[in-house]
């Protein structure tokens, strides 16, 4: 049986004390699509490092042999896996499956997540950064642009939502 | 002790470091007890089914909003060492657009997706996947759009300086528009699909 989640108000506080960590300790904001990007990086500089090297935007993550790996948000990365990880574990909830609707196959919804994912990919780095680094953090810094972009992400979600409603609903 | 320690030399950049995976622990945490490594419960969003999503969203915010204000009130935290993010407002409205569209096919945000995976959804293994192919296309292919993406730009703009209004009363605002944004999105939850679902 798995554990009751939590109250989305005392998530929500939860949340919100990791922000005022990161810019207690760190003088920046949390973020979970940097490590993602970063690790893309590091992959490309092994099966096409020229890739990297010409492109304006990445090049900057390997200038001089850096390692894209060797980066604040990719050491948060991990911990976001290390903290999931055993929270799954104390709520019983670790288990290989995929999680969808009853009126699409596993193969649709994969292919569903896949394209999902890679809008999402490419609207993380247009937006420099995303619902974590770039909604909430930006979001509680005031930030026009980050509350734009949330409201942004509703009015995407809201537009499509009935046109994948079998995949869920 | 005044924050940001690291960037008052107060702890090392190793320790900082190691604050970095500490707080994504609880970050980590939160998001999987919060219910967000589910995309059936992401997804409900979208469809005001179950509004526990822009719920601990708004919270987060509005939590984090008047903590930073707090401390710089109390003078714990030295501001102006603290990094803010610049707005560059039609990109981000853009992007914002196409990330909601991403969300509601795909399921998660990028947080939630590595929350995900690690506690074995396969949809969110493949959902990482893609996302790593989407920025490598971004980068790759940044000279398409590298104009757009710097257009617009307003440096650090904030609703207060956009208002014209004190730091205070921008905090408060926010804090209302989330605690009415959070009692009215759950009254439509409860109108449209009922108190059980």
């Amino acid at each position: 049986m798995k554990k009751k989640l939590w109250d989305p108000i005392f998530g929500g506080i939860m949340i919100g004390i990791a922000i005022i960590l990161t810019f207690y300790i760190s003088g920046r904001g949390l973020g979970a699509s940097g490590a993602m990007t970063d690790f893309a990086v590091w992959i490309q500089n092994i099966i096409a490092p020229a890739l990297n090297h010409s492109s304006q935007y990445f090049s900057k993550y390997v200038a001089n042999g850096a390692n894209p790996l060797d980066d604040y948000l990719v050491f948060m990365g991990v911990g976001i896996m290390i903290g999931s990880f055993l929270a799954g574990m104390v709520s019983k909830d670790l288990k290989f499956e995929v999680l969808k609707g009853p009126n699409i196959s596993n193969k649709g919804r994969l292919w569903y997540a896949l394209i999902g994912g890679v809008l999402v990919g490419y609207a993380a780095r247009l937006a420099r950064g995303c619902t974590s680094g770039q909604a909430l953090v930006g979001g509680a810094e005031l930030s026009v642009g980050s509350w734009a972009f949330m409201f942004s992400i509703f009015a995407g979600g809201f537009a499509v939502a009935y046109f994948v409603r079998r995949q869920w609903l | 002790m005044i924050g940001p320690l690291v960037n008052n030399g107060i702890i090392s950049q190793g320790i900082n470091t190691l604050a970095a995976v500490l707080i994504g622990v609880l970050f980590g945490y939160a998001l999987q007890r919060s219910g967000f490594t589910n995309s059936r419960k992401i997804s409900a969003a979208f469809y005001m089914k179950d509004v526990d999503v822009p719920v601990v969203m708004f919270t987060a915010i509005v939590t984090a909003a008047i903590g930073l204000w707090g401390m710089s009130l109390l003078g714990m935290i030295d501001t102006s060492k603290m990094y803010f993010l610049p707005s560059y407002l039609l990109p981000m409205i853009a992007a914002g657009f196409i990330f909601g569209i991403g969300m509601a096919v795909g399921g998660f945000c990028p947080g939630t997706s590595l929350a995900s995976m690690v506690t074995g959804k396969i949809d969110a293994m493949v959902f990482v996947g893609g996302f790593l192919l989407g920025s490598l296309l971004f980068g790759d292919l940044y000279p398409i759009w590298d104009k757009f993406y710097n257009s617009n730009g307003f440096g650090v703009f904030r609703i207060d300086q956009l208002l014209n209004i004190n730091l205070g009363l921008a905090v408060l605002i926010i804090t209302l528009l989330g605690v009415f944004g959070s009692i009215g999105m759950r009254k439509l939850q409860y109108k449209f699909w009922g108190k059980n679902d």
